[in-house]
């Protein structure tokens, strides 16, 4: 029985089917978008329903597990978010940039990454592994110069695909390492060479490569400065997608190669994803203490909370997995609910914290959901992110992490001040008397308030977060 | 011919990849360089399909799924490049200063 392909084969045929629905309809035809969006919704509602008992095997090489069908879910979920937040990018302009156009192929585009996403999830051997995440990224570099009247759009995705094409030749030349190592281009060949051999030369030379690769993309500390750029440069709903997607595929990857291939030699890698980590989360925070623009200032969040996702890896197994799925559905969702704010006060203000300033008297909902949001990502306690972050802590503390754990508490609270500077701007500022309405429409409204439940209701009730926990911890 | 030696090889162009795109400025340059380095990593793949004692068909199989994908990366790099060269008549990287600290 092959029943567990379904979602998997939908998701791969949905960009076609938007595409083509683009051609036989009108120009304003808004099928295209109905297309996407209540496909992406079955896709999702599917993926519930799937029952997969233990691991399943296709071909021997297409893996669909627990935390499979889980990050499913999390990458559909997110290319819905990421969707419904661009929709409105492409009917006016933002932040004074030209208002963008193709959204049939926009969304297509989209939702390649996310099968390249689920690629990376389901690979068992090196060259699915290898082809799902060059599909997860090279739609990024296209939707990153989407904007093609946006001269920044071009320069950030001129940065960002020649940091990406080094990235992946690291890869490249690390894979073909461990392939000249074990021999094999299977993960369970490849984990018994390991086993057998865990101090050969060749192999940490590889390991080392894949480590610099991956921390290209997952803007890992001595590699992180292009982030910046990119996520300021790209169009914002781009920017949005590349945080959460993107960031989700490569900690996917180093999950699938840490708990995979390299499952022997664990161990001894801790040392440097220990050191990784720490550093990425002190220098994201760092940065983000002196930036003034809005998405600059989201892109060292992010690499901040790179940082602490990796921190949950050095734990075992079923704790690690379970925490990282759990943390980023909570930082999906905050993430978003941040940007939803942005995209609704950009639209005719420039980017900046100042645009901020009197929203509290303006429109105290949006204000709210701003509190909401930024407190969830720094976590503070009865929000979503504090259980997220705990739950990745827990992980690293089964293993005896307690430096780092110690080290990524006391960041936080470096994180916790960058983040009530933006509520400063929002709720203590005087407003400015010339700047222009904000303009909320129905959509973002709805999003606004599921995204603001969603956080704060997903550490309290017990069904959202039991799923997850139980389901991988059996 | 042996495994040392192609390997060496392979190595020693990946150095010059890199080299290459430290010391370039010009972007059709830097991404000749990257290409280097993606075939350096083809060659090391055929020289272990060639040498190994394990699965030689996987190996010789894998260089040419990456040319395809690395054409697929190259052509929307080009085509990145040829948008920028519309708006600022320049190839230098040394130009791309409008987003900064």
């Amino acid at each position: 029985m092959i029943h567990f392909l379904i979602p998997d084969l939908l998701l791969l045929i949905l960009p076609f089917l938007i595409v083509v629905s683009r051609i036989f309809s009108s120009k304003r035809s808004l099928i295209p978008w109905y297309v996407a969006f209540l496909g992406l919704i079955t896709i999702f509602v599917l993926l519930n329903c799937i029952t997969v008992g233990e691991t399943q095997l296709f071909l021997s090489n297409w893996k669909v597990d627990r935390f499979g069908i889980l990050m499913r879910e999390f990458l559909v979920l997110a290319a819905l978010m990421g969707i419904s937040f661009s929709k409105d990018y492409f009917n006016h302009t933002s932040d004074f940039t030209p208002r963008m156009h193709q959204l049939s192929e926009f969304m297509g585009t989209v939702i390649m990454a996310t099968f390249g996403g689920v690629v990376v999830i389901s690979a068992s051997d090196l060259l699915t592994f290898f082809i799902g995440l060059e599909l997860a990224t090279i739609p990024m570099y296209a939707l990153t110069a989407w904007n093609k009247k946006d001269s920044e759009g071009s320069e950030a995705a001129t940065k960002y695909i020649l940091m990406g094409s080094v990235a992946t030749a690291f890869e490249l030349f690390g894979f073909s390492y461990l392939y000249g190592f074990s021999g094999s281009m299977h993960f369970t060949d490849i984990a018994a060479s390991v086993l057998i051999n865990p101090s050969s030369p060749l192999l940490w030379i590889s390991v080392l490569f894949l480590l610099s690769g991956i921390g290209f993309k997952l803007t890992l500390f001595p590699f992180h400065t292009w982030a910046p750029d990119v996520y300021e440069g790209a169009p914002t709903p781009v920017t949005a997608i590349l945080s959460v997607t993107s960031k989700a595929v490569a900690i996917s990857f180093v999950t699938v190669l840490v708990f995979g291939p390299l499952n022997g030699v664990k161990e001894q890698m801790a040392p440097f994803l220990a050191l990784l980590a720490g550093t990425t989360l002190f220098v994201g925070n760092l940065g983000a203490l002196k930036q003034y623009k809005l998405r600059r200032f989201m892109a060292y969040s992010s690499i901040s909370q790179a940082g602490y996702l990796l921190i949950a890896l050095l734990g075992p197994y079923e704790f690690a997995l379970s925490s990282i799925v759990y943390y980023l559905f909570i930082y999906a969702f905050s993430n978003f609910l941040t940007f939803f704010i942005f995209g609704v006060i950009e639209r005719n203000r420039p980017e900046t914290f100042d645009s901020l300033r009197g929203l509290s008297k303006e429109s105290p909902i949006l204000a709210v959901a701003l509190v909401i949001a930024l407190f969830s990502l720094a976590g503070i306690p009865p929000l979503a992110g504090f259980l997220g972050k705990f739950q990745l802590f827990y992980s690293a503390a089964q293993n005896h992490h307690y430096v780092l754990i110690t080290f990524a508490i006391l960041n936080n609270v470096l994180a916790l001040y960058y983040y009530i500077q933006l509520i400063k701007s929002a709720w203590v500022e005087p407003a400015d008397p010339t700047a222009y309405r904000l303009i909320v429409n129905l959509r973002q409204k709805v999003w606004i308030i599921i995204l603001s439940v969603a956080i704060l209701l997903g550490a309290i009730l017990p069904f959202l977060n039991d799923n997850i926990f139980k389901i991988i911890n059996y | 011919m042996t495994l040392l030696n192609c390997l060496l090889l392979s190595f020693i162009l990946f150095g010059i990849g890199v080299w290459g795109l430290l010391r370039r400025r010009h972007l059709v340059a830097m991404l000749i360089s990257i290409e280097l380095m993606l075939n350096a990593a083809n060659m090391n793949f055929i020289t272990f399909a060639y040498f190994s004692s394990g699965d030689s068909t996987a190996g010789a199989v894998f260089n040419l799924f990456v040319v395809a994908v690395t054409a697929c990366e190259m052509a929307i790099a080009l085509a990145i490049v040829v948008s920028m060269y519309r708006k600022r008549h320049s190839l230098d990287v040394n130009e791309l200063r409008s987003l900064h600290e």
